[in-house]
């Protein structure tokens, strides 16, 4: 084992984790201002990875260049679930709790009639250029998840900016931070709630075309997506778009570390193991407020 | 007061002519699908009573119920395998560990509130199964396989429609014997308030800890006999997250208040999901399960049997009145 | 009865009660005023387990309960409201009062006794005839009795009201009034209350005590206080003003 494989080791860690905080962003953003807890996030990343996969597949056009589009339609299909099944849920006694389990059948539907059109085969994203490396002496990294951590950072900075800098991004912070008020001003609630869950579940398509430039993906793996999207939320503080960034490189360096001296199984194990310690005994994360 | 005891006299007497219908009806050798088909609605109607001590009465939502049910296969499984001992012999002993594992996990998870706390049984679910897939001694990602019974298939079939018709009655009256009891009205209490519910005395970290491990090792038993009834534990089998969304479906179907939905929404479920998972396809059962998930939670949040009750005597439900 | 020694407590950096001493006798209607925020509900919370104290100590007859929890209390004694009533919505009337019951200082096992002993309570508040309804289908007053029967359920020595006349009409004020005075002279329990409502504060009390800031200001009887300068500035003259 040599100190460059090491350093190899961290670097494709950190990549993958910023990937990680961008599939993770909205789904913190959702259950943070909206109290929406979204399970169906990780769905609609597949289906992000599916839609790039297939246009690339059939009409050649490169996931870069299709990114833009992905962005649009699961916009757009965060804005059809948002109607059909969020803004009903938000009218329960505990909105977090109905949300939850509404949208793990959200899910379920999702990742089944993906399986049923397309079969649950496992398929990677593979152009050209992503399965090069480039080298820094005798360090090399894969072009793959090197264009993925820059598409996510891209996506990341955006919502960051959306968010601080629009008139429309302060209109849903204004929302969430006072809800009456904002209602006073004449924000409109349910077209800031509309835009909050489109946003997010925009940003989890661009994420599953990072993931999918890194690993295959299959229907069935959003329920393993998931799981390290709770895991980069909670360890980043529910809600923090900053925080769950910082998680996501954390987690990715844990990662990369573990990934060096054990094998991969056993690194998951002590990741979920470590979110349920932090579930026990800091559940507002580690960089929340 | 006469008509009311007759009234009672009359339920005992149905319910005694309907269990009495059923322990016959294997000796009327019908299909083995039919038994089969049986077997896993009594399964899921006690898993589903069962889950409802913590889901329903309490108010906490686990996933982590197959980790429980695993462990009871598992148990099982691993006598069976390496010891010769008869899973009829270490199903309890499966319940028991299904118990004492919900006793380590229950003191640290049950503090957690709402969604941490389902996140936190899905966790242990997965971070189980992660670990019996790397685990030798279980049999890793081969499984154990378990020595069958020596005897005709459809002998082998009637045990085991038996066993389990005898372990939903039993579990599903105790659950009913909970629901009325003290310790039902202390669950209930702290479902609906906690914080009031103490000041009432109720000692609710014990409460809840009471009703965890009692769900668990009713799992516990389940699990060792179904492991022995599919002849094969595999982390992938009985660690199926859509186990436990199942489970958690088929109470809030019927309705999670009371021992009757579960009852209801795991035969009737249980039933329709086999028929389409066999006759047309398991991707579009677990379609059709997922928009009934969807559909349940904002238009009968109480479950179909309150939804219908209340259309018929025009009472508006209230959200006040639904768990969720 | 009940004594509170040097009882702090901070939430961050704000403190909610500072060194506050108190002590409410036997057999007594003690009141606790001030203005909003002023640490009143905090302070019952400390009393009754939900917030640990950061330093003093609170006594029970004697004994120390600093340190139990919130159904350890209960089981003590001790009962108390919410200044929102917070009935059990799922639940009718009934059934309310009658968790209290099995669960309360009596200790019943069988949910029939625990009915019956729920009616009586039903009864003693007046509102028996509502023993069936669900709770969510309560109107406010009706709410705050049910609140109060289910405290008087678990057979309290000591009882702790949270603005309980608090959104209630002229005639409703004189009824909690009455059921004030018999919970403590039929049932002999000690009563200490939170309080906005002047008037009925003045004719129920004992003795007040007032608190501004987590800080005590005065303490005496009724008369005593409305004539103390602090208070009149703080509080009443405030009132007064508006």
């Amino acid at each position: 084992m040599t100190l460059s494989y090491i350093i190899e080791s961290i670097i494709s860690g950190i990549l993958l984790g910023g990937i990680y905080a961008i599939l993770s962003v909205g789904f913190g953003l959702t259950w943070g201002t909206m109290k929406v807890l979204n399970i169906s996030h990780s769905v609609f990343a597949v289906l992000g990875a599916f839609v790039s996969y297939w246009l690339f597949v059939k009409l050649k056009v490169d996931p870069i260049l299709s990114l833009p589009l992905i962005v649009i339609i699961l916009f757009s299909s965060g804005a059809i679930i948002y109607k059909l099944v969020i803004r009903p849920v938000q009218r329960a006694k505990d909105v977090i709790m109905a949300s939850m389990v509404a949208t793990f059948g959200v899910a379920i539907v999702v990742e089944n009639v993906m399986s049923y059109f397309w079969r649950p085969d496992p398929r990677i994203l593979k152009p050209a250029y992503a399965s090069s490396s480039i080298f820094l002496g005798e360090i090399s990294i894969s072009q793959g998840p090197l264009i993925g951590f820059i598409m996510a950072i891209c996506a990341i900075s955006l919502l960051y900016w959306f968010l601080n800098h629009t008139y429309i991004g302060k209109g849903v912070q204004a929302t969430w931070q006072n809800p009456i008020g904002a209602a006073l001003v004449g924000i409109n609630q349910e077209r800031v709630s509309l835009i909050t869950f489109g946003l997010s579940i925009a940003s989890a398509g661009a994420a599953g075309v990072a993931m999918a430039l890194i690993y295959a993906f299959y229907p069935s793996v959003q329920s393993i997506w998931t799981l390290f999207v709770f895991l980069v939320t909670i360890v980043g503080g529910v809600g923090s778009v900053i925080g769950t960034g910082l998680a996501g490189l954390l987690i990715g360096s844990i990662i990369g570390i573990c990934a060096a001296f054990l094998p991969f199984v056993w690194v998951n194990v002590l990741l979920f193991a470590l979110l349920l310690v932090i579930l026990l005994f800091k559940p507002e994360g580690l960089f929340g407020n | 007061m006469r008509d009311k005891t007759n009234g009672r006299y009359m339920k005992y007497g149905l319910f005694l002519i309907v269990m009495f219908m059923l322990f016959v009806f294997p000796v009327l050798k019908p299909p083995l699908f039919f038994l089969s088909l049986l077997f896993t609605a009594y399964m899921y109607v006690a898993l589903a009573e069962s889950w409802n001590l913590m889901g329903g009465y309490t108010g906490y939502i686990s996933l982590g119920h197959i980790a429980f049910f695993s462990t009871g296969a598992y148990t099982t499984a691993v006598f069976m395998n390496r010891f010769g001992v008869s899973p009829f012999a270490t199903a309890l002993l499966g319940g028991f560990f299904a118990a004492v594992l919900a006793a380590l996990v229950g003191y640290p998870v049950l503090r957690l509130k709402g969604a941490y706390f389902t996140i936190s049984s899905l966790l242990l679910a997965v971070v189980m199964q992660l670990i019996f897939m790397n685990w030798d001694f279980v049999g890793s990602s081969v499984g154990l396989w378990y020595k069958l019974l020596p005897v005709s298939i459809e002998i082998n079939r009637m045990i085991f429609y038996e066993v389990m018709l005898f372990l939903a009655t039993a579990i599903t009256l105790i659950v009913r014997w909970v629901e009325k009891s003290k310790f039902g009205a202390g669950l209930i209490a702290i479902r609906e308030d906690e914080d009031v519910a103490k000041t009432m005395g109720i000692n609710s970290p014990w409460l809840k800890m009471k009703a965890f491990i009692l769900g668990a090792f009713f799992a516990g038993v389940i699990g060792g006999v179904y492991g022995y009834y599919i002849a094969y534990v595999h982390p992938e089998v009985t660690f199926n997250i859509n186990t436990s969304l199942l489970i958690l479906l088929m109470s809030f179907f019927g309705g999670c208040r009371t021992w009757v939905g579960p009852l209801f929404g795991a035969i009737v479920l249980s039933l329709v999901n086999q028929l389409i998972v066999t006759f047309i396809g398991a991707e579009i059962s677990r379609i059709l399960y997922g928009m009934l998930l969807v559909v349940v939670i904002i238009f009968m949040p109480d479950g179909v049997i309150h939804y219908i009750r209340g259309l018929f005597v025009h009472r508006k439900i209230r959200h006040g009145d639904s768990i969720l | 009865m009940l004594e509170g020694i040097e009882v702090s407590k901070k939430f961050g950096g704000l403190k909610a009660l500072t060194n506050l001493n108190f002590s409410v006798e036997k057999g007594q209607i003690v009141g606790l005023i001030g203005p909003n925020g002023s640490g009143k509900t905090t302070l019952f919370n400390v009393i009754t387990g939900f917030y640990p104290a950061d330093s003093g100590k609170v006594l029970f007859k004697g004994k120390e309960i600093t340190r139990c929890k919130p159904y350890e209390i209960a089981k003590l004694g001790i009962a108390r409201t919410f200044q929102i009533v917070r009935p059990l919505l799922g639940l009718n009337v009934l059934d309310n009062v009658t968790t209290a019951v099995l669960y309360g200082r009596d200790n019943i096992g069988t949910m029939a006794k625990g009915r019956g002993r729920a009616l009586e309570l039903l009864e003693f508040v007046g509102l028996d005839k509502k023993k069936n309804a669900q709770a969510i289908n309560l109107v406010s007053a009706e709410r705050k009795k049910l609140e109060l029967a289910r405290a008087l359920a678990i057979r309290p020595e000591f009882l702790l009201l949270d603005e309980t006349f608090s959104g209630l009409n002229e005639a409703e004020v004189q009824d909690a009034i009455k059921l004030i005075f018999r919970i403590r002279d039929e049932l002999g329990i000690t009563i200490f209350l939170i309080e906005h409502v002047m008037k009925a504060v003045m004719e129920t009390c004992d003795r007040i005590i007032v608190i501004q800031y987590g800080i005590k200001l005065a303490e005496g009887t009724p008369e005593e206080v409305s004539r103390n300068q602090n208070v009149i500035e703080a509080y009443l003259g405030k009132r007064r003003t508006c």
